[in-house]
């Protein structure tokens, strides 16, 4: 059998993180391998450009518009595209949706997989060692460690994404929202309730 | 991670919290940077971070991993050596710098992992199957997989198919894309842990189709 062993060439490098990127980081620019305007440009998608606010347009669209909601489950990775939604750890997306008797709740054991073009970047909890190894597990007590106690008469499903697919939760729209308009509607979805450790909620409740 | 007993609350407190540090931004963004040079793919990046020394796997924080994993793959590349400039020749033609012009189009357009094929899939929607009792890559010893250890042996049901999909036990290794059909493939909890929470509850796990068995 092959073996393929990769040398653990980082003991070479100082073990303070700090110091350790930026030895590496002056290695790369006297080599002019990276440039720091592309570095700041990438940094700028993540931290202002894309973020929960993509999903949360989608959420709200396919609430109030039947025939945008069957193209998005069925035909997610063009809908998207057409949105100009795809992208980087977007590539393939499955829409799942939540209904009065399935809860879905997504999760990424093997590292942290999440749908990057519709939810920016995860929350530390998302990454943690406890969240990848309690969800797939014991999801009704995580789901308890963000105040959510589900009835009995729900399933939970969870997904774990081992592969390239991105899932994307798509929340019960509440009652009491009924008659709002899908503009007004994009504020009530939350991050959280898109990966399905939350509920839509009215904008000023915390 | 997916199943191994961790007894600690799930902490939302920094929930908005992307960075915790700068330094975490700059492994953030110079690794994607870097995953554009076209020296590796994505799958051997997880792979590195996966490779790390055990004890520096579990006691660092996820952006030291990056990191870690970042550096080794810069070194196998012959970029590096004893922590310096290696300044040694390696293929600096084939290494693609991204430049600040191109982000935007390149962050867009993504990796699809998703090939044509002409090989037919072996498992039907809805069908039962049995996951490989064995977790191991089949191709090299100690190599990259993603089928997680608390699915191996298990029965359950197709309940999606996605097309071929890039294999990453063997992208991982250079041996190629072999893509093969990929599965979501729905679990019984209770098939799955001693104790489960509720009896309905199941859970869904993409896996290739190298991962899995006819059910007997």
């Amino acid at each position: 059998m092959k073996k393929d062993n990769i040398k653990q060439f980082y003991k070479e490098f100082p073990s303070n993180p700090d110091a350790r990127v930026k030895a590496l980081k002056s290695i790369l620019e006297k080599r002019g391998l990276i440039d720091q305007k592309a570095l700041d440009e990438i940094l700028d998608t993540y931290q202002n450009k894309v973020g929960p606010l993509n999903g949360a347009k989608i959420v709200a669209k396919a609430w109030t518009n039947k025939k945008f909601k069957a193209d998005l489950i069925d035909n997610t990775d063009q809908v998207l595209k057409n949105m100009d939604l795809n992208g980087r750890q977007g590539e393939h997306v499955v829409v799942v949706e939540n209904t009065e008797t399935i809860h879905n709740l997504i999760v990424c054991t093997l590292c942290s997989c999440y749908p990057w073009p519709l939810l920016g970047l995860p929350p530390s909890w998302y990454k943690s060692d406890a969240y990848r190894s309690r969800a797939v597990r014991e999801p009704r007590a995580v789901l308890s460690d963000f105040n959510i106690k589900l009835p009995i008469s729900k399933k939970v499903k969870v997904w774990d994404s081992t592969s390239e697919i991105r899932y994307l939760v798509l929340p019960q729209q509440p009652a009491s929202s009924k008659e709002l308009s899908e503009n007004e509607l994009v504020s009530w979805v939350t991050r959280d309730s898109m990966i399905g450790t939350g509920f839509p909620k009215p904008p000023t409740a915390e | 991670m997916g199943g191994r007993l961790d007894p600690r609350r799930i902490d939302i407190t920094s929930s908005n919290v992307k960075f915790k540090a700068d330094w975490e931004k700059d492994v953030f963004a110079i690794t994607l940077a870097l995953g554009f040079s076209s020296l590796w793919n994505l799958d051997r990046s997880r792979y590195a971070r996966e490779s790390l020394e055990p004890q520096d796997y579990l006691q660092f924080g996820y952006f030291e991993k990056w990191l870690a994993g970042l550096i080794n793959l810069l070194g196998e590349n012959g970029i590096i050596k004893d922590g310096k400039e290696s300044g040694g020749n390696f293929k600096k033609n084939s290494f693609r710098i991204l430049e600040a012009k191109n982000v935007k189009k390149l962050l867009h357009m993504g990796g699809p992992t998703k090939r044509d094929s002409t090989i037919e899939k072996k498992f039907n929607l809805g069908e039962t199957v049995s996951v490989r009792s064995n977790n191991s890559n089949t191709r090299v010893e100690k190599g990259h997989t993603r089928l997680p250890d608390y699915v191996k042996g298990r029965t359950g049901k197709v309940i999606a198919y996605h097309g071929s999909h890039i294999l990453p036990d063997a992208n991982a290794h250079f041996l190629g894309e072999s893509p093969e059909a990929l599965y979501s493939v729905e679990f019984k909890s209770r098939d799955l842990w001693d104790k489960c929470e509720h009896v309905e509850d199941t859970v869904v796990v993409d896996l290739w189709e190298s991962y899995l068995e006819k059910f007997k």
